[in-house]
């Protein structure tokens, strides 16, 4: 067995993140490693490529005990680790970004010996069908191939058991695909691959064997063709989850926000959004697809009021809203899940109580005269508590300590206390697990059955195909395409997400 | 980690078109400032241009350079028109402060000509001057780079500098007292100068590596005791025993055969040692940043540390040494004030010149080169003041000394625009 963890076990203050998990790995094999946030795979890896220490277990490399005390040690042994955030200084280039920490040198003075270790990285770069230009900076360069850098890295410490963390978190579809053509000829030269991922999808489809990590443990193993996507997510959450939430056909009604020709910047003042036309009608899921960063954020943003626009026109129910405020908008019946709940969707340090209000506190019953009801306040925030089902001891519990799943149902309990006429879900469930994927999901569908218009973002595919009653593929600032029932496939909608211009039926 | 790529193509047009709009900017606006300067020459043929440099020293002999004022303006102005022609041809890519800092030297020139207004200046003085006081202030700058890059803001070189000058002054003054021996006074207190400085620096490094401390607030505290301190051992101790503050100074050092040279020798070979440390630890520093893996590491912890200590990098380490190597460095120019300026310590003598060095690191960009040249614009601003007062132009003394300052603050604020230093500077670091 080339890799072997024994009886790992990890206590952080007040969290056992790992539990005697024991997973091993052999030559020219693919491990996939499933399971939630939190379910203890990022502490082990970080374990086993040597920058924490496990309090007790071993990890043996070719049957031999090894302690790690450092990442030096563990690139030593032939770790190398691809972080889920690329450790790459974004201002070096290929050569210096990859040799960092394993120059060659000469001289007294250790002069970096820069024609050797680009001999190096081109050999490499060949030998595995990793493309790059090893004079090229790297913040010059596409994320996908920022990847390959860090693949790069870890074969040139010849590493040869290789840990990707979170792969394709941040790839197109396409990037995706070429990273499991990366994974396979690794493992035809031998090396040894540990891919983590909470996708049901990408371990069926590169694993040669699947862990399924569930809090801290080891909750069951899988050769994938002798499992399926509803197994691995049942032995993941511990229960048996809906993958996709059942929902009849949508009967779209009237137009609830309509969008023209819409431009708005970033922060940097370039052009984020480049003419968007788009109808949400009351009734119908309409889910925007695209990799993270083609304009959306700003989208959402200049929907809910919290972005000037540049020009175009938009209007909710029929009023316009280019300059409303956010309190406005929000008050035409318009709910926000943001993006980023940490920043804003709560303030981490009030309680779920006070998160409750934050919409409405100015008004009765919560403020009289300027004054606080207290009583009403706790009254609506243990309602809300019930009927949301936010695991919390208490209201008076401060965001920051829930779980992130938990947060995000303060979040929807909050919008969703108000009249709800259009739902703005900006990846509502982004970094959510399963279950809690499943429950935002099931109230989104209500809210739509209860004839509100959805407008939800998403960078899964997974997520846009099962909510999505129409999809939009947003891609540089533009809607390159609105895919409806039987068109939006898997293809389809990858290859316009990744760029691929034809026609879709305008919104 | 930025935004992915593939999201920003349009906007990278969008930011290089505007990127190539301030270019054409900036080369009109060079064209435009040739136009001018070729019209203040039109009036000018008449009146004299008289330089002269002593040939091999100070009251001796002098080569003039005989010309006049609107052939002065004249090269000027056809210098700032081909910068500016080169500019609107070359686009983004051209290096345009590389060339502003060459296109400012014809400018200068003309001025001071015109100033002149026919009477005869010497320049070997001021040449020599701008360099003698561009020294201390690379030396600041230096140690700046040093930390910057490491990714510690450095805001104490002030203090370093000040703390430098008095203890350069004691130490010099009691080894000199006990032995006798002057060089040997001088290079304790230089050494004393140092040791100062490198504790000064771990004391920085141990406040934002181990406690987390805000740099800039540390730096800042340490700035205002360093003042304290000095201040009450002037005021409390050094006036009383005026034996304490009375050093040995460090001269002018002629370098043999290279200081024969005619007109260049009493400029650039005839200066005192600290010129020549300086220009060395540029070129060191130079080597050392850029070439080694020492200086590869170094980038790293102060661009992406996370990068460097996943591979095995203790940017711990590296950054207590960068600030023990760059309070080594500020100390040393902390001792040029008492022993090589004033010969003696005197109350708040660095007088801002840790700000004016950090002024020009950035005005260098962070490279050890630039900031030199950086440094000579201030040196030059400081020297200048002479030379004005000399040439009998009617300012107030006020002003005059304020010079420095002007021309700091037009520099960072006007000229240098946006550069970008070391992406993780000041930012604390979590080492597992």
């Amino acid at each position: 067995m080339r890799l072997e963890l024994r009886d790992i076990t990890k206590r952080f203050p007040g969290v056992l993140a790992n539990d005697g998990i024991s997973i091993s790995a052999d030559r020219g094999e693919v491990l996939g490693m499933l399971g939630e946030n939190g379910a203890g795979k990022t502490t082990l890896m970080n374990i086993l490529s040597g920058l924490y220490r496990p309090d007790s277990g071993e990890i043996l490399i070719d049957g031999q005990s090894k302690v790690f005390h450092d990442p030096a040690d563990a690139i030593g042994a032939g770790v190398g680790m691809v972080h889920q955030h690329f450790m790459l200084v974004p201002v070096f280039d290929v050569v210096e970004a990859v040799a960092l920490g394993a120059e060659t040198v000469s001289g007294v003075l250790g002069r970096f010996d820069r024609a050797v270790a680009r001999a190096r990285i081109v050999a490499l770069s060949e030998q595995y069908g990793l493309d790059v230009d090893p004079d090229a900076r790297i913040e010059n360069l596409p994320v996908g191939v920022r990847q390959r850098v860090e693949i790069l890295k870890a074969l040139y410490r010849h590493s040869d058991i290789l840990v990707l963390d979170e792969p394709s978190a941040v790839l197109t579809p396409l990037e995706t695909e070429e990273l499991y053509g990366i994974i396979r000829s690794l493992k035809a030269t031998g090396t040894t691959v540990i891919f983590i991922t909470h996708k049901l999808n990408e371990v069926l489809e590169v694993a040669d064997k699947i862990v399924v990590l569930r809090r801290g443990r080891v909750a069951g193993t899988a050769i994938p063709a002798h499992t399926t996507r509803q197994e691995l997510a049942n032995m993941m959450v511990g229960r048996d989850v809906e993958l996709v939430v059942p929902k009849g056909p949508a009967s779209p009604g009237e137009v609830v926000l309509s969008i023209r020709d819409l431009r708005v910047r970033d922060d940097r003042l370039e052009i984020a959004v480049d003419g968007v036309d788009l109808d949400v009608r009351a009734g119908e899921i309409v889910a925007i697809a695209g990799v993270q960063g083609n304009g959306q954020t700003e989208l959402v943003e200049a929907i809910v009021g919290l972005r000037a626009i540049d020009a175009g026109e938009m209007s909710i129910g029929g009023e316009r809203i280019e300059h409303a405020t956010p309190r406005h908008i929000a008050d035409l019946g318009v709910a926000h899940i943001p993006e980023d709940r940490g920043r804003d969707g709560l303030i981490n340090q009030m309680t779920v109580a006070e998160n409750y209000i934050l919409d409405t506190y100015h008004r009765e019953p919560y403020s009289r005269r300027g004054l606080f009801d207290l009583r009403a306040v706790a009254a609506r925030a243990k309602q809300g508590v019930v009927d949301f089902d936010i695991r919390t001891p208490s209201i008076e519990t401060t965001a920051a300590s829930l779980s992130g799943g938990n947060q995000q149902k303060v979040v929807v309990a909050r919008e969703f206390s108000r009249p709800v006429r259009l739902v703005v879900a900006a990846q509502p469930t982004r970094g959510l697990d399963v279950g809690s994927i499943e429950y935002i999901h099931r109230r989104l569908v209500e809210q739509r059955d209860a004839g509100a218009a959805i407008l939800i973002v998403c960078t899964e595919l997974d997520e846009v195909l099962a909510v999505g009653d129409r999809v939009a593929v947003m891609y540089e600032g533009r809607i390159v395409g609105v895919l409806a029932g039987a068109e939006a496939t898997y293809e389809a909608i990858g290859l316009l997400m990744g760029g691929a211009h034809f026609g879709g039926a305008a919104a | 980690m930025s935004a992915p790529a593939t999201a920003t193509h349009a906007a990278q047009g969008l930011a290089a078109r505007r990127a190539l709009r301030f270019a054409r900017i900036r080369g009109v606006t060079f064209a435009a400032l040739g136009l001018v300067l070729l019209y203040a020459a039109a009036g000018a043929f008449a009146t004299p241009a008289v330089f002269s440099f002593w040939i091999d020293k100070q009251g001796g002999e002098s080569a003039e350079l005989q010309t006049t004022v609107g052939i002065l303006w004249m090269v000027a102005g056809v210098a700032s028109g081909a910068v500016g022609m080169l500019q609107l041809f070359r686009g983004t890519a051209f290096p345009w402060r590389r060339w502003l800092l060459v296109l400012m030297l014809p400018v200068l020139a003309a001025l001071l000509a015109a100033l002149l207004n026919g009477t005869s200046a010497n320049l070997t003085g001021v040449l020599g001057g701008s360099l003698e006081l561009a020294a201390p202030i690379t030396m600041g700058a230096l140690a700046g780079i040093l930390s910057e890059r490491s990714g510690m803001l450095n805001i104490a070189i002030e203090g370093k500098m000040l703390l430098g000058a008095a203890v350069a002054s004691i130490v010099a003054s009691v080894i000199l007292n006990a032995t006798g021996n002057p060089l040997l006074g001088a290079l304790s207190g230089v050494a004393g100068a140092m040791l100062v400085g490198a504790l000064v620096g771990l004391l920085l490094a141990w406040l934002g590596i181990r406690h987390k401390v805000d740099q800039i607030i540390a730096g800042t505290v340490i700035n205002i005791g360093a003042l304290g301190i000095t201040n009450f051992l002037f005021l409390r101790v050094l006036g009383r025993n005026t034996e304490l503050n009375t050093p040995p100074t460090i001269e002018p050092m002629r370098l043999p055969l290279l200081a024969d040279i005619p007109v260049l020798g009493p400029i650039l070979f005839s200066a005192k040692p600290y010129v020549y440390v300086a220009i060395i630890l540029m070129l060191a520093l130079t080597y050392m940043l850029f070439r080694t893996r020492w200086g590869l590491r170094l980038r790293a912890s102060g661009e992406k540390p996370a990068a460097a200590g996943t591979v095995g990098v203790n940017v711990l380490a590296i950054r207590y040494r960068a600030l023990l190597l760059a309070g080594l460095i500020a100390g040393l120019a902390g001792s040029y004030l008492s022993l090589s300026t004033a010969g003696s310590f005197q109350m708040g003598m660095s007088a801002g010149r840790g700000f004016i060095a950090l002024a020009a690191m950035i005005f260098g960009a962070w490279h050890p080169i630039g900031a030199f040249g950086a440094a000579l614009v201030f040196g030059f601003a400081d020297t200048s003041q002479a030379l004005l007062s000399i040439l009998g132009v009617q300012v107030p003394p006020q002003l005059l000394n304020s010079v420095p300052y002007i021309v700091t603050i037009v520099v960072v604020a006007g000229v240098v625009g946006r550069v970008r230093g070391p992406a993780a500077a000041g930012q604390p670091y979590e080492q597992a």
